[in-house]
Formats: structure tokens, sequence, C-alpha cells
């Protein structure tokens, strides 16, 4: 009962104390609190420390405890740096976004548990809707135009899409007609178990309507338009928030499918969809870097293609398979970064476009530096930890039966790093004439400790390469079939 | 019973079809939660148990009495015309209507031989779920928007109980708040489009792009 409290209650709860709540500290010590228990079980599920026998529709395995730790952590460095977010001056009409900020902090974070923990489909299906009802709120934070127009589209579109995958849920139902499955509950390892009685067609439709209707949530093309808006629109923590775990959480529900086809006829073909949708995200990334001229949308197109580079591994299955394991923790812990870093850029020019800011590094040298530190990490410089888990992709790539598609994916990654790089240095370097002199040397603040921190895991997970993160990696992918 | 329930919700999506009063969107929508709390009802109509009344009587405050009476209570407050300004001829979307509808129901028919589907309240279903996103492409107000999403979900639902041997009640409770929250959100945000952006039109929505 201790899990279920921990992992799901307190959250839950605290999101209603935070309604009653008065004053910003006080909800930000009952959130931070509740994140801190919430990390600390995790790990300790994580590490084996402590073994969680869930009720109801939820259970663990090696699968959920990687990502209930990827979201613990997101989530864990979002509500530190929440407080000192939240006191920064914003107009009059955005303060009334400051009420409910924690309320649905608290509410994201149960329900994203919720959905990873689940165990059945249903259970599923209604955590992750509740989940975008927990952060189109969010998205709207600074109550302008723009924020207003991003939500209503993540609102619709995600909703429509999440519609998408029930009836690809309820394909799976029919495709369980005649089995020995017919009639019982939705149950992921019952489903996983039998897999082979399961009709091939309504299999194929079904992992299809999954697919595409959590597209729309994982922010794969072209079903990301949505949440490129959102991303780019939302308050920075809320930002990596949404690129560090939502997204991940919706592809929790595709890698359950494809559990699930893995061991029959079909699996061909899901992974076959999967390359397609992995390799056209990474194309309208590798397009937009060329054009977009807003930096926060150009860092939400990155989380578009390192999902891609994510989906195209788990598609490419072998070692391309395990590496996609890893990546998805590095990308999470980088995303988080890259927005935290852009947050303050974008209080201090008050744009988000690129052609008004300049000279980061001189005027802002903290958070500059470590901007530019984030930048290496998500471009995969050694000794940052993409850096280790691209190689593995691609090397899985090169020995699996479709090597052409590393020299695809080389190709259109090498142009979004050129531009990206491109972008990200006019803003770091560039003087301009018209500059805003500033005597005012940058504090030190929460932010920029979180970022340290973050970019010192980073290395020292890949470097150390725990046997713990591997072993649970390699027992995920045997999960799927995959032994290396 | 289940087959005529399902074409009476197939006529439903007809008049949805012709009709261009907003107002008439909203009692469609009404029509098909009455429908499907019937469905629901009539299984247990011969072995009465309250416990089988709960979802039932969930959907029914839900389908049939709170969401439509908060979209008409956005349509009075925010003073939006009563007509649904469409992008298409009505004649055209009415002949798109039945085509889709027809090559629904033909393949449904089809697929049941080999998997054994109910065709009617399966095909009626899946028509809902199309014309739902007909209508979300071809007509420009925000409000028929969440309309023709709501078709789309009751369509789910119709599908879903030609399909599924029932889910779990509280996961069903689950769902049925999840989309009532979404079209209360929805609401909230309409209200903040009309008042920030000046519109009630998917064209007021054209400032985020590359």
């Amino acid at each position: 009962m201790l899990e279920f409290s921990v992992l799901i209650l307190f959250p839950l709860l605290s999101s209603a104390v935070c309604y009653f709540l008065k004053s910003t500290l006080s909800k930000y010590s009952v959130s931070l609190s509740v994140s801190i228990l919430h990390l600390a079980l995790s790990l300790m599920i994580f590490i084996g420390w402590y073994q969680p026998n869930l009720p109801f529709f939820f259970s663990t395995d090696s699968l959920s405890k990687l990502f209930l730790l990827v979201l613990s952590n997101v989530y864990f460095w979002v509500v530190l740096v929440s407080f000192s977010y939240l006191k920064r001056p914003v107009t009059s009409k955005a303060q009334a976004g400051k009420r409910y900020y924690f309320l649905l902090l608290n509410f994201y974070l149960f329900s994203n548990t919720a959905a990873i923990l689940s165990n059945h489909f249903g259970m599923y299906w209604v955590a992750a809707e509740a989940t975008t009802l927990s952060v189109a709120p969010l998205i709207y934070y600074y109550r302008n135009e723009d924020a207003l127009e991003a939500m209503w589209k993540y609102l619709f579109l995600v909703s429509v899409g999440i519609a998408f995958a029930f009836i690809g849920i309820l394909f799976l139902i029919l495709s369980a007609k005649g089995s020995l499955l017919e009639g019982q509950q939705l149950f992921f390892t019952d489903f996983i178990k039998n897999a082979t009685q399961l009709n091939p067609v309504w299999l194929k439709a079904s992992f299809i309507f999954v697919f595409v209707g959590l597209s729309t949530k994982i922010g794969i093309a072209p079903m990301h338009t949505a949440d490129i808006d959102a991303t780019s629109n939302s308050p920075s923590p809320i930002a990596a928030l949404m690129s560090g775990s939502l997204r991940i959480t919706a592809l929790l529900g595709v890698m359950r499918i494809l559990q699930i086809v893995q061991p029959t006829s079909t699996y061909e073909f899901a992974k076959v969809i999967m390359i397609i949708g992995g390799l056209f995200s990474l194309f309208v990334a590798f397009i937009f870097m060329f054009k977009v001229n807003n930096y926060k949308r150009l860092l939400a197109y990155s989380s578009v293609e390192h999902l891609g580079i994510i989906t195209l591994g788990i598609g490419i299955g072998g070692l391309a398979f395990v590496g996609a394991m890893y990546h998805i923790l590095y990308n999470s812990m980088t995303k988080v970064i890259l927005f935290f870093t852009a947050g303050n850029i974008h209080r201090k020019y008050k744009t988000r476009e690129v052609d008004g800011v300049s000279s980061v590094l001189t005027l802002l040298p903290w958070t500059g530096w470590l901007f530019l530190l984030s930048f290496f990490a998500i471009s995969a410089i050694p000794p940052f930890g993409i850096f280790f888990s691209e190689l593995m992709i691609f090397e899985g790539m090169l020995f699996s039966d479709k090597p052409w598609v590393l020299a695809v994916t080389l190709f259109l990654m090498l142009f979004i790093f050129i531009n990206m790089s491109k972008t990200l240095f006019q803003m770091l370097y560039r003087k301009n004439e018209n500059e805003i002199a500033s005597s005012e040397k940058e504090r030190f603040e929460i932010i920029h400790f979180a970022t340290i921190v973050i970019l010192a895991l980073l290395i020292a997970i890949a470097v150390a390469s725990p046997i713990l993160l591997r072993q649970n990696i390699l027992n995920i992918s045997k999960d799927f079939g995959i032994t290396l | 019973m289940e087959n005529v329930l399902s074409i009476l919700f197939c006529l439903s999506l007809f008049y949805l079809s012709v009709t261009s009063r907003v107002k008439a969107y909203v009692t469609v929508l009404q029509m098909q939660g009455i429908l499907l709390t019937v469905l629901l009802v009539f299984p247990f109509i011969n072995h009465f148990s309250a416990y089988a009344l709960i979802l039932p009587a969930s959907l029914f405050i839900i389908k049939v009495i709170f969401i439509p009476r908060y979209i008409n209570k956005i349509i009075l407050d925010l003073d939006i015309k009563r007509t649904i300004e469409p992008t298409i001829q009505q004649f055209t979307f009415l002949l798109l209507v039945v085509f889709v509808m027809t090559a629904i129901f033909i393949t449904s028919h089809v697929l049941s031989k080999s998997t054994d589907i109910e065709t009617i309240p399966f095909a009626s279903g899946f028509s809902a779920v199309v014309v739902g996103i007909i209508v979300i492409i071809f007509r420009k107000k925000l409000i028929v928007h969440v309309v023709g999403f709501l078709v789309l979900e009751n369509g789910i639902f119709l599908f879903g109980t030609s399909v599924a041997s029932a889910l779990p009640v509280m996961i069903e409770i689950g769902m049925l708040l999840d989309i009532f929250v979404v079209v209360f959100l929805m609401g909230i945000a309409l209200n903040k489009i009309s008042s920030t952006l000046s519109g009630f039109e998917v064209t007021a929505l054209g400032r985020l792009k590359d």
C-alpha cells in the first residue's frame, strides 16, 4: 500500500491541498515534498530495494520502472525551479495562472504515474487523457493570444488523437475474438502472453490507430503540430515537463501495443510503420530547422527530432532498440536543461525571436554557457549521454537489414545540427549595436544549479554506465524479444 | 433492439448533415445521449440491479444533461450566430456523408463474415466517428467543432458497446469524466478566444506558424 500511496494517492491529495492553500511558498513546499518522496520511491523501485505490489489496474515491469524514473526525475527538477519561476513578474492578467500552477502540476504527476503504472488498456487511456487535461491549462499560463491558441489546438487535437487510440484499443478487443482472451479484461500481461492467438488483420488496424492517435501526444510527424505550438508557448518548466516526460508517457502506449504485436506476424508491419514515422519526423525537423526563427520552437522541433530517433531505434530493433531506451533517459534530462536555460533567455530579452537575442554569453554568462553546454549535450557531443545512445542506435541500424536508414538519418541529422548550431551560436555570440548595456551581473540562481547537476548526471551516467541501468534496459529488450 | 437504436443513431447523423442551426446540433447530441443510455439499460431490463444502473445514469447525466446545457449556455453567453457557416454546400456535405456511410456499411458487412461482429451497431458507431471528423473539417465555428468531437466520442461509445464485453464501470466512468472535463476546458477556452481573439471561427486561430 505504501507504493500506491506515495506514487498515486499523494500527488492526488496534494493537488487537492494546493487548491486550499493560499501562499505560493506552502504550495511549493507540499509539491516539493511529494516530488522528493516520489523520486525516492521510484529510485528504490528501480534499484530493486523495494518490491512494489500495486493493487487494481496497476503493476510494474522493467519498462514501467524506467519510465517511472524518467517521469519522477524530470518532475522533481521542474518543481524545484518552479518557485523561483513563479516569482518572476508577469502581466496582471497572467497572475491568475499562478493560482492553479501547483494544483495542476500535482495532478500532472498523478495522471502520468497512473498511466505509466497501468496494467490495463482502459486505465492507461483514462490516465493518458487526464495528462492532457492537466497540462492544457498550464500551457495557457501567460494568458496571451498565442498561449490561448496553442492551448486550444493542443486540447482539441490531442483529444481527437486519444479518441483514435481508443478505437485502436477496441480493435485489439476485436482481434481477440475467438481466442482465449475473448470476453476477458484488457490487461497488458494477458494479451502479451496470448498474443499469437490474436487475429492479425485487426491487430494491424489496432496498431495503426494507437500509433497515429498517440502520435499527436508523442509529437511524431505529421501529427506533431499542436505539440510544437504547445511546447513553444508554455512557460519553460512546463515545456520541459512536456518534452521530458509527457511525450514519453504517450510513447509507452505505443510500446505496450508493440510488445503485444512482437511475437506475431504483424511485428514486421509495425516496425515498418515506426520507421516511417521516425524518418518522417526527422525530415520535418530537417525542413523546419532551415526556416524557424523562434528559439523555443526550434527546441520543440528538436524534441520532434529526438522522439523520431527513439521511434526509429525501436522500429529497427536489436541494438538500436537498446540505444533508444538509453536515449529516452538522456533526451528527457537534456530537454529539461535546454528549456530551463531558454526560459532565462526569454526573461531577459522578452522575445522568443532569434533576431531579438544577441550576446547571451556576455549579458547572461551563467545562462549562456549552460545553454551552450546543453546544446552540446543534445547534439551528441561526447562525453554527454546522447552521444553513446545515438552511437548505439546507429550501430544497430548499420547491422540491421535496413542499413540505408542509417544513411538517410545521418544526412538529415547533419543538417539539423548545422542549422541548429547556426541559430544558437547567433544568439550566443552575435554582437548587436543597440544592445542593452547592462552593468548588472547575472546572479547565480536555482535554475543554474539544477542545470549544472543535470549536466553532471548526464556525463556521470554515460561514463560510469551503471550495471543496474544496463540490466534494466536489457530486461526491457528481453520483454520485446530482443537478445543481444 | 440494438439494431433499431443504431439505426436511429444513424438517422441522427443524417439530420446533423442537413441542418444548419447550431441549436439543432446540440439537440442531436442530446438524442444520441438518450439512445446510448437506452442501449446500456436495455440488457438489464429483465434482471434489474442498482449496480448496473450506475453507468447508464452517469452517461445520462453527463451526455444528456450537463454537456448540452453547457454548450447551450456558451452559445447564449457568447451570442454566437445561429447558423453553422459551412465551408461547403449543404447538399455536397450530405452526399459526402451518405457516401462515407455506405462505404462503411459495406466494409463492415464484408468484415462480419470473417470476424464475429454485429454489423449494424459496428458500422453506425464507425460512421459517427467519420461524420464527427467531417463536421470538424468542413465547419468553421469552433463550437461546432466541439460538437463534432462529441459526435465522434458518441460513435466510439456505440462502437465500443458492439465490440467490448463491458469495461470495468470505474474505467467507463473515468472516460465519461475525462470527456466532460475536456468539453468544460474547451468551453473556457472558447470564452477566452471570443474575448481576446474576437472570433468564434477557426480563422481566428492563425497566429502560430513557421
